[in-house]
């Protein structure tokens, strides 16, 4: 029997107004490509059990849209939407990504999936535009500054015993 | 506009990336200014500016010896972001759960491999 990954998602800082969130799916890379593609299979996935997606829709193709709305038990509508910049199936999708009710994030967000040995590994990159308009976050090379040791720290904060 | 909360101060002033350095490097423990100004290779009145910025949402807290000013991390006023962190990793872990769970259900119908 595979061993079971749930909550085996791991979420890093690795630099600069970045967020990488990686995890290992025991399926080949063509379907998990398409699970996290096509509508039709993110519906069935992408909000809580409880709550109900309104609104799915992917347009997978370079300048095509997306926009995914959930709501939840007590009624808030999520809403997050954005437009395709590359699109590479079954490696990779680079999409600008905007989330409703956190209206000031600007991000552009970078799927790639690589398979071995029958897992493929999803990692999700969401890089946040800074305030003073940097052009573009996805091809962010050096400036690996030192926020590991703070992340340290803020987890030892959740998890004084860790 | 009204000020904003204490919340986003905390956001606001780790959201730059020396002030984050400064962070970084107290927590090895307390450190003079100019300590700091040589660790960082930054300019004196910037490692001030930053110092400042981080006194006022009191992610670090300042006392004098002699003529030496030293500063020290608050780590506890870092809860509002790592809260914030808390909760985007348990929505994504528990989203990218239930994909597990529908890609297993996939497979075990036999879609195309």
């Amino acid at each position: 029997m595979t061993p079971n990954r749930h909550g085996s998602a791991i979420v890093e800082f690795p630099n600069d107004l970045e967020i990488v969130t990686t995890r290992e799916f025991d399926a080949p890379i063509a379907l998990v490509f398409d699970v996290f593609t096509n509508p039709e299979h993110v519906r069935k996935w992408f909000a809580p059990f409880t709550c109900e997606v309104t609104e799915c829709s992917i347009d997978l193709r370079v300048g095509g849209n997306y926009h995914i709305v959930f709501v939840t038990d007590d009624g808030t509508e999520c809403s997050f939407r954005g437009t395709y910049l590359e699109v590479a199936p079954p490696t990779r999708t680079v999409a600008t990504w905007l989330f409703e009710g956190w209206p000031d994030a600007d991000a552009v967000e970078s799927v790639d999936l690589h398979e071995t040995g029958g897992a493929t590994r999803l990692t999700m990159r969401l890089a946040f535009r800074d305030k003073a308009g940097r052009e573009h976050m996805t091809k962010h090379d050096g400036q690996q500054d030192s926020f590991d040791k703070l992340e340290d720290l803020l987890r030892s904060l959740l998890d004084p015993d860790g | 506009m009204a000020r904003s909360s204490t919340t986003s101060d905390v956001f606001n002033a780790i959201a730059e990336a020396h002030r984050r350095e400064i962070l970084d490097t107290l927590i090895g423990g307390e450190k003079a200014v100019g300590t700091i100004v040589t660790d960082l290779s930054m300019s004196q009145p910037q490692v001030s500016k930053h110092l400042r910025v981080l006194s006022e949402v009191g992610l670090v807290r300042c006392r004098a010896e002699g003529r030496r000013r030293l500063y020290r991390l608050e780590p506890a006023r870092l809860r509002p972001f790592h809260e914030w962190l808390a909760r985007y990793e348990q929505a994504w872990n528990d989203r990218l759960d239930r994909m597990d769970e529908y890609l297993k259900e996939l497979q075990q119908e036999g879609e195309p491999q």
